[in-house]
């Protein structure tokens, strides 16, 4: 489990997260919803132990990502997929998906290969595996950083925004490899504005407005008229979003 | 006067050695220079102030003084309070020490332009602080840093001639005793400057292939 309490965090005099409460199960999809500036980016961030907490506390199955030892077991158990790819530029696919798995989990080179190549066939990437990410589009390269993050085997998967640098026809061949991994019972805290997908996907759906969490409900509730709909920020928020 | 230089053909296997002794001492200095950039490269861009500050001082230091200066001071300075190294050794070390000032300024400059986020993605995925450095920081920035790294490293072939005035016969060397014994300076110094332009040409080269290498991934670009 995921466990956010009270967690508060600001830039400077900016205040981005104002005390947010939030829990991840095993199984779950969690979609974060708000719209920019509202702390979505930075609650993964906390999540992952980019960004040191001003207050509160976070625990990744228990272990507490303010202190550096269970940091690491923490971020064994998670593992992040990024707006920006930030794929490593000088590897292949394939090395960039095995360089965690060998020197992290200590799997042997062919062991980390072969499975590096059945994840990127998977994402349909097996005859790019040799590439480099600079010969690949860039829906391909998320789908590179897809199988990188699955690479480790983790118990959660954080997905900070990763469509948001794609064109449209990008973002559908992403989104479809993220419905696959809902089906198989991944779980996944996924930060976007893809509300439609959201839906699909989410057992749950987290609102966050201003630094704080407006809801926490699950899907079918968020999107009802008197569920997450009756407050007039949400409304408002999706009435915006179709509109695009 | 007639420019004639059959005239050297007795003295170019004495000439060759002084060329292979530079060939030599400008290798394990490329070398030894390499290795001081990215460990000092390393330590200024740490995040202790102590050794970042440290070796900030060593950088400044030694690229603000004259490397004849550095030279006679290791060379003639040292034996003095007891410390005496060869003219070979103390070349080489003296070459690595200035060239390494030089290069670590290049790689940290090739450091700091890496993408945060690509080091984000490291740090997140359990990597070693080493593992980063060895894996990820060092190949991305000499990725960058790989040509003008290039400049220094034909620099430091260039000052080489300049350990011929701590009593090492190498080229410079050689060729001023040439000079002396046939009175042909013209002649001498003639193929002394082709020699070293062939040199740092082949420096040149090298540092070219190596650019494409490290860069394979966009050659198409990259002409």
């Amino acid at each position: 489990m995921i466990s956010v309490r009270g967690v508060r965090k600001s830039f400077g005099s900016a205040t981005v997260l104002d005390g947010i409460d939030l829990e991840v199960h095993r199984g779950e999809v969690v979609s974060i919803l708000g719209s920019s500036g509202s702390g979505k980016s930075t609650l993964v961030r906390c999540i992952n132990g980019l960004e040191k907490l001003d207050g509160g506390r976070i625990t990744v199955d228990d272990f507490d990502v303010s202190h550096p030892k269970q940091l690491a077991e923490a971020r064994k158990r998670s593992a992040t997929v990024f707006q920006l790819f930030n794929l490593y530029p000088h590897m292949t696919a394939v090395q960039n998906v095995t360089l965690a798995p060998i020197q992290v989990l200590k799997q042997s080179r062919t062991q980390a290969e072969s499975a590096a190549r059945a994840l990127l066939d998977s994402v349909g990437l097996g005859a790019r595996a040799d590439a480099y990410p600079a010969q690949l589009s860039g829906g391909q390269r998320q789908r590179v950083g897809i199988c990188r993050a699955l690479a480790m085997k983790p118990s959660y998967l954080l997905l900070d925004e990763i469509t948001s640098a794609l064109d449209p026809e990008m973002t559908a061949e992403v989104l479809s490899i993220l419905a696959r991994l809902a089906k198989t019972g991944t779980t996944m805290v996924f930060v976007t504005h893809e509300i439609e997908f959201a839906r699909t996907i989410s057992s749950r759906i987290v609102f966050l407005d201003k630094g704080q969490l407006v809801v926490d409900l699950p899907t079918g509730q968020f999107f009802a008229p008197d569920g997450g709909m009756s407050k007039p920020r949400i409304a408002q928020f999706l009435s915006k979003m179709r509109k695009d | 006067m007639t420019f004639d230089v059959t005239i050297l053909a007795p003295h170019v296997p004495f000439l060759l050695k002084g060329a292979l002794l530079t060939a030599e001492a400008c290798a394990l200095a490329l070398a030894g220079s390499l290795v001081i950039g990215l460990i000092v490269a390393a330590l200024r861009t740490s995040s202790s102030v102590i050794l970042s500050r440290a070796a900030f001082i060593y950088v400044d230091l030694f690229r603000n003084i004259p490397f004849i200066v550095q030279l006679f001071f290791f060379f003639y300075g040292l034996p003095e309070i007891g410390i005496y190294i060869d003219a070979f050794t103390t070349g080489v070390i003296a070459l690595s020490i200035a060239g390494g000032a030089f290069s670590s300024d290049v790689i940290r400059s090739g450091i700091l332009a890496i993408d945060t986020g690509i080091l984000e993605a490291a740090e997140v995925s359990g990597l070693s602080r080493s593992v980063i450095f060895r894996k990820i920081v060092m190949p991305i920035a000499l990725r960058t840093s790989i040509r003008p790294l290039g400049s220094v490293f034909i620099n430091l072939v260039l000052t080489s001639s300049i350990l011929s005035t701590i009593t090492l016969n190498e080229l410079t060397g050689s060729a001023k005793i040439v000079a002396s014994d046939t009175f042909r300076p013209f002649e001498v110094y003639a193929v002394l400057l082709i020699v070293y332009a062939s040199l740092t040409y082949l420096v040149s080269l090298a540092i070219g292939a190596l650019h494409r290498h490290l860069n394979r991934d966009r050659m198409p670009e990259v002409a």
